[in-house]
Order: structure tokens, then sequence, then C-alpha cells
């Protein structure tokens, strides 16, 4: 079920709030926490019920993992507990090695071996690192072992449970086990629906434009189509944009639904255009997969403790991991080494250059490490930088050139660009004007929770007719990104 | 952690409904009433406003050409009128327009004993209704057309309502600001233009040199025999046949243009030819089933270049000729309505 549907948005929320806060009403608790883990499970099944035993497998394991590294901990046996810890998290792994990687690896080791096809549970990245982070939190003894019905719900919280964002168990724990978690707050509810809607927002009017025009160039560049300079920027340039309204505003609807539950979520997207080197962009993208690849991966490999050359190792390998966990595939791994490698630059980097110098550059990496997260493949990565490069050639639509002429000395006059937009006469002005409100709003403007309140309204009142137009008369219904990480 | 900014307690419901109706309210006004799309949906517009005007104008039986964009750039009504010895209008223009709102338009000039042949592209049987309801037609008829819109049914209302997205919001500015400024449209010297029967000319061979490339990678979409029989656009077809039989209008299916190297399947022709005889209409299909080599378009499977235009053309007339033997009586047109060009010098070879 997609959150910015009207099965969703019409039919699941409104039955699941009901049945949660009549539970609260009558002072049950725990059944307002079995009624929101009913909901959840109903949530993942609906895609595919064969996979809800695989997640309440995964919980059970968990859960009984996490109860044995505490009950060890307690009776201080650190070496039994570790050893807990490392049966859990090779679980995780398994589990998602298995699903996730089986085939990437086979590939791998007999490159003529037929493929598996393995099926790709739903939100398995999720889900998975959320656990790991729980055993290792509660090795650290983090908190008090949860009651079954709290861990149950702290994982499958439908809010969270596709992508994210990734919590620390430490802060959502305690507001599911709140005497009010299930006390129907007019004002969280407003705040939840104000933010919720923005982020629908977001989603179906920002996003699935500029997924539209990126589409059609990457698409074009994996069929061989040789795109010119402007066509390949212009895809180029949609795709970063779409990537990051889709998923802040997943974030932003996620935080929105749980902040309606009374659950306060973590910021996941914090403006990261507008970051002036690369380790603020991961420190504003992405938030709490950042915060887990910190915690969880870089500083126990020693982070910068170690010395210059480890430290950049320790950088490097995160990122190759980062790049990995959003998928099976080349494409991904180089992503991830493209940032590693630009982590390690900037760490390195004793050069200081103005601010808007500083954005540009960071922009510009960020941009073009997305060439090769989207295509297809390395002859589309390949054709698309080429693209971009002017190495095929710098074409404009004539109507551009004839209106102004200085145009013609570095621009081939063309009748259409066939890979912009729908490829109309005004597809230029169109896709033109798109980016550039596009740009304007993650450059120029603060993010949804920056907003103050009136600004919220005033977005809302931009944006809400605009929503209604795509969740109804919108022929297609893209889902989000991040659902197929 | 991080999280939300405290957000001062003054939100309410009502203040978000407040929000999103002055939103819903704003979209209408702007889009119903104010905003307008001069360029992109005003060429369109004219183009049917005047062939439907035409059509009115024409009295005694004519023949229609219907279809998308196949109508007037792959048929050539003056080539046609002449073999047939009967008025022709090609009343076809793009593929986007809805078949509920071109058969409305159209119904209200077509007399008993009238013809409408539609070679009607393949995309078009299978067309949803979604799409149908949100397509270029649909912001036409909210700006410029309630007296088609009220006679459609009540969700092409609602999609008139809400057809404008985001692209078309930002766009409309900028064509108003074009046509203010004397934009000078360049699509005739890119692609051609309409003559006075609703043919597309001027796209000739030697212009198509331009989508060589195009062409040569262009892949035509052949929706199959299922998807053709149960599409929202044969449902519509249906309903026009239909009404043209309760009105002693003769229709007359046939196919669309498209490439000899990659043609729709056997299947599909069947159940094409079904919508049309099932609901008691004739069906037109020419020996070579309206194929041609790719070096006859101009740039789509749809499109044929002038000079195959008027191939295409001889031969449906040829086709509609023997088929109207049998049952219509033809006869010259008025003086008034004759076509004005030179066909020796005009045809092909």
């Amino acid at each position: 079920m997609l959150f910015q549907t009207p099965a969703f948005l019409l039919g699941f929320l409104p039955v699941c709030l009901a049945g949660f806060f009549a539970c609260g009403r009558l002072g049950r608790h725990n059944a307002a926490l079995a009624w929101m883990v009913a909901a959840s499970t109903f949530f993942y099944g609906w895609w595919n019920p064969r996979l809800v035993p695989l997640l309440a497998g995964s919980i059970a394991v968990n859960y009984m993992v996490g109860g044995r590294i505490l009950h060890c901990a307690r009776a201080n046996r650190p070496a039994a507990a570790r050893r807990w810890l490392i049966a859990g998290i090779a679980f995780n792994l398994g589990l998602l090695g298995w699903f996730k990687y089986a085939d990437f690896l086979l590939h791998i080791a007999v490159p003529d071996a037929a493929p598996l096809d393995i099926f790709l549970p739903l939100a398995i990245s999720f889900f998975t690192f959320q656990q790991i982070m729980f055993l290792v939190d509660t090795a650290r003894h983090q908190y008090d072992a949860p009651d079954p019905l709290t861990y149950a719900a702290f994982v499958s919280f439908f809010p969270h449970l596709i992508a994210g964002p990734i919590v620390r168990p430490r802060d959502i724990i305690p507001q599911l086990r709140s005497s009010m978690l299930s006390t129907p707050l007019a004002a969280n509810l407003a705040d939840g629906l104000l933010v919720l809607l923005l982020g629908l927002a977001k989603k179906l009017v920002l996003a699935d434009t500029f997924g539209g025009f990126a589409d059609i160039g990457f698409d074009a560049a994996a069929h061989g189509a040789s795109l010119s300079f402007v066509e390949a920027w212009y895809a180029v340039l949609a795709y970063s944009l779409q990537i990051y309204f889709d998923f802040s505003a997943y974030s932003d609807m996620a935080i929105g639904l749980a902040r309606m539950l009374n659950v306060r979520f973590p910021l996941n997207f914090n403006s990261p255009y507008q970051a002036r080197n690369i380790a603020e962009f991961w420190r504003r993208w992405h938030i709490t997969l950042g915060m887990f690849l910190r915690d969880y991966v870089y500083v126990p490999l020693g982070g910068s403790r170690q010395g210059e050359l480890r430290r950049a190792i320790n950088l490097f390998g995160t990122m190759l991991l980062c790049g990995l966990w959003h998928g099976a595939a080349w494409r991904f791994v180089l992503w991830g080494g493209l940032h590693g490698m630009f982590l390690v630059c900037n760490a390195n980097c004793r050069v200081t250059l103005p601010r808007a110098a500083a954005q540009t550059l960071t922009l510009f990496a960020v941009i073009v490490a997305w060439v090769p997260f989207r295509a297809a493949t390395p002859d589309a990565t390949l054709t698309m930088l080429r693209g971009m490069a002017g190495l095929n050639g710098i074409a404009l639509p004539q109507m551009i050139v004839h209106a102004v002429p200085l145009l013609d000395r570095i621009a081939t006059p063309v009748p259409l660009l066939p890979w912009l937009g729908d490829a109309r006469t005004l597809s230029f002005p169109e896709v033109s004007a798109c980016l550039l409100l596009g740009w304007f709003i993650v450059l120029a403007l603060p993010h949804v929770h920056e907003l103050s309140d009136r600004a919220r309204h005033w977005a809302l009142t931009a944006g809400f007719a605009f929503s209604v137009q795509a969740m109804f008369f919108a022929p297609h219904v893209a889902p989000f990104l991040y659902f197929r990480f | 952690m991080r999280r939300l900014r405290a957000i001062p307690r003054r939100n309410s419901f009502g203040r978000i409904a407040a929000a999103c109706i002055a939103s819903l309210v704003l979209y209408v006004t702007a889009f119903g009433l104010v905003l307008d799309h001069p360029l992109s949906l005003g060429f369109l517009r004219q183009q049917i406003d005047v062939k439907v005007a035409l059509g009115a104008a024409v009295g005694g039986p004519k023949l229609v050409v219907l279809a998308g964009s196949n109508g007037p750039y792959s048929h050539r009504c003056t080539v046609i009128a002449r073999l047939l010895h009967m008025p022709c209008i090609n009343g076809g223009v793009a593929v986007g327009i809805g078949l509920d709102y071109l058969f409305a338009r159209w119904e209200r000039v077509l007399h008993p004993g009238d013809i409408v042949y539609l070679p009607m592209e393949e995309a078009q049987y299978v067309r949803g209704r979604v799409e149908t309801d949100v397509g270029p037609d649909a912001a036409i008829m909210l700006r410029h057309d309630w007296r088609t819109l009220a006679r459609l049914a009540p969700d092409r209302w609602a999609g008139a309502i809400f057809s404008t997205d985001l692209r078309d919001a930002l766009m409309a500015p900028i064509e108003m600001a074009l046509v203010a400024g004397d934009f000078h449209d360049p699509r005739e010297a890119v692609t051609g233009g309409t003559d006075a029967w609703g043919d597309h000319t001027g796209h000739t061979a030697a212009m198509a040199v331009a989508n060589a490339a195009e062409l040569a990678a262009a892949q035509p979409y052949h929706p199959d025999a299922a998807k053709i029989g149960a599409g929202y656009g044969s449902t519509l077809i249906a309903a026009f046949l239909d009404w043209a039989r309760a009105h002693d209008v003769r229709a007359i299916g046939g196919l669309p243009t498209g490439f000899a190297d990659s043609p729709p399947s056997d299947a599909s022709i069947d159940a094409i030819r079904v919508v049309y005889l099932s609901h008691g209409a004739d069906f037109l299909e020419l020996p070579n089933r309206s194929l041609y080599p790719r070096v006859a378009f101009f740039d789509t499977p749809s499109h044929l270049n002038e000079t195959w235009q008027r191939i295409h053309s001889v031969a449906v007339a040829d086709g509609l000729v023997a088929l109207l033997r049998r049952t219509v009586s033809l006869r010259e047109p008025p003086l008034s309505l004759r076509v004005g060009h030179r066909p020796a010098a005009a045809d092909p070879p």
C-alpha cells in the first residue's frame, strides 16, 4: 500500500487511527499497541501476504537474541553476550544477503551461472538495519528490554517500516511505552496531518513531475540513444530533484503519520543540496542512514582514531557498504565508491573555498554521482556522461536559437530535442521552467520542518489542489524510489 | 536525535481545511477562468474548431476522416474527394484528443447520408478512461467549450476541472506571455501546415530527412488483441458507431498507417475489425494493410510524408469507392466544394 494512494489515505489510515485511539479511549495501552502491530502487518502484507511470516520471524528471532544478550550481560557474561550479538548480526546479514545479494555474489563467483531469481522482500534493508541497531544497542546496555509487543510495534510500525527513517530504539521504544501514546491529541493530529499533506504534495506534484523528465533521458541512454548536452544535463538535474523530493517526501509523510500517532521521528533530510562540502551533505541527506553507518560501521571500524590512512580506508569502506545497501548492483557500488572518494578528498582538503563555490562544487559532485546510480547500465552511464560533457554536441530548439541569436555560436538549432520532456515544440521552456522551480525550492527555500506555521499553510494552499489532481487524475502512480532499496 | 522543530499550537484542522479549500478554489478559478494555453492547446482548439465549422458549412453528403494525427498526416482529403466525387473533411487532430469529445463535436454536424472513415491509431482503442478524462480536450472544454463538456459523462467534468498539472500550470503564463509578445510559432516551418480541408501539408520527404534517425529507431506500439477488445477507446468508438447507425451516418473503420517491417499482429487487426463489424459499420482493409516502408514516413508511424500521403489516399479512395459503390450513389460535389488544386501535377508517381 503506497502512502500516496487513496486506498491508504482514505481507507487504511482513518481505520487505523480510529482503532488505535478507540483502544486508547478504553484505557487499553497494550490493545492499542496490538492494534498498531496488526495494522502494520496488514499494511506490509498488502503487497504480498506471503512475506508476513518473514517479517514476523525476523522480529521473533531478533527479540529472542536481544533477550539473550541482555540476560548474559546482566549475568556478567560479556563473552556470551558478544557471541549472541555476533550470532544475531550474522542472522540479519545472512537474511539480507540471501534475499538481496545472493544473485549478485553468485554472478561474481560464477558469471555464467543461471540466476537464482530470489524475490526481494519489501523493506528488508530497513527492518534488518533497524534490528541490528537494536541488538547492538542492547549489547551496549542502552535500554531495558522491551516487552515483545512493544518490540514488534517498534519494528513493524508502518510509518517507517518500508523506507525508514531508521530510528534508534532508545528514541522510539520509550515513546511506544508512554501512557499517552494512544490518547488522541488534537495538536499532534493536526501537525501530523499538515506534514503528511505537505509530503504528499512533494511526492505527487514535484517528485513525480521530475521523475517523468528524468526517465525519458535515462531510458533513452539505456536504449543506446545519443543525448546532447542539454538533454543529458536536464535528465540528470531532473533525477537529482526527483530522488530528493521523492525520498524526503516519504520521510515527511512518515514523520507526519508517526506524529498523528503520538510518536516523534527524527529529521531525515535537512536541505542536503545546500551543503557546502560532501561531509555536510551526508549530515543532511538520509540523516538516519548516515547516523547508522557512522555509529554502527565507521566508528566500530576505528573511525578517525587510527591515523589518516586508516580513516580514509574506513570512510571509503563505509561508503561502499552504503552503496551496496541501496542495491545489489555495481552501479550502486560505484556510487558509494564515488562518495567515499569525495569524503576522503574532503577530509584531506586544506583549501577553503568561498561559500558559493564550495556549494557549487559539492552539488556538482553529488549530481555527477547520481548518474551511475540511476543509469541502467554502465553503457548508459557513459552515454549520459558523454552527453553532459558535450561530446555529443550542443543542440537547442530552433525557437530558442531564433530568439537568442548569440546561442547560434555554441548550439546547433534543431526542430525538437527528442529526449527532452515530451519532445514537443514547447518542451524546452516547459522542462526549463519546472527545473528552475525545483532547484529554487531546494536551494533557496527552507525545508518543510523549518518553515514557519504560516508558511506551511501557504505551502499547503499552493500544493493541495495539485495533489488532488495527481492523486485522482494522473494516469500513473509512481511508487517511492526507496521502496526498491 | 534531531526532531521536528517545535510547532506552534496554532495548527488546527480548521486552518488546514481552510488552506485546502483555498487551494481548490484558487486552482479552479485560475485554470477555469484566467490562465490558458494559447499555443499548445490553442493550436489544437483552433484546428478542431475550424474543421468542425467546415463540416457544418458543407451541405449534402460528405466524407469525414476521423482519427488522431494519422488522419491529417497520412490522408489527403483533396485527393480522396476528387476520386470519390464527394466533399471530404479531414477531421482528425491528435491522438491525445478524447474520442468522446471528438465524436461529441462531430455528431452535431453529421447528417444522414454522411460517411465517416475512421483509420484510428492502435493506441486510440486502448487509451484508458483516466488518460481520456484529463487529455488536452479536458482543459479546452473547461476553458472554452462548456457546451460540449455538459454533454459528456460526469467523470469528464471532474477530469476537466482537474486537468492541469504542475507542468501545465507553469506553462500557462509562459504561453500567454509568448503570445502577448508576438511569438512566432515555428511549427509550420518544421512540420508543415494545414490546408482548407484539414489535410496536413508541407511535410515533405526532404523535410523528413531531419527525422531519419528517429524514424529508423522508432518502435511502433502494438497493443494486443485482448487489450483492443477491452479498451476504453473501443467502447467509445462502439458508442459512436451505434449513434451513427441510428442517425443514418455510414461509418467505415480502417487501419492506421504503420511500418511494414513492424506490423500489428493478425489477431490485433481482427480485434480492430470486430469493433466496427460488431456495431453495424463497415471495415476497409487495404491489400497492404496500410503498411509502408520507413522511408515513406515523416516522423512517426502515424505520419506518412506528403508524397506517400497522396499514394495512401488514392488507395483509401479506391477502397472506399469499391465499398460504397454497392450502397451509396456517388455524385459530383457542388462546384463550390471542389478542391482547387492540380491533381496531375501534385499527385505522387
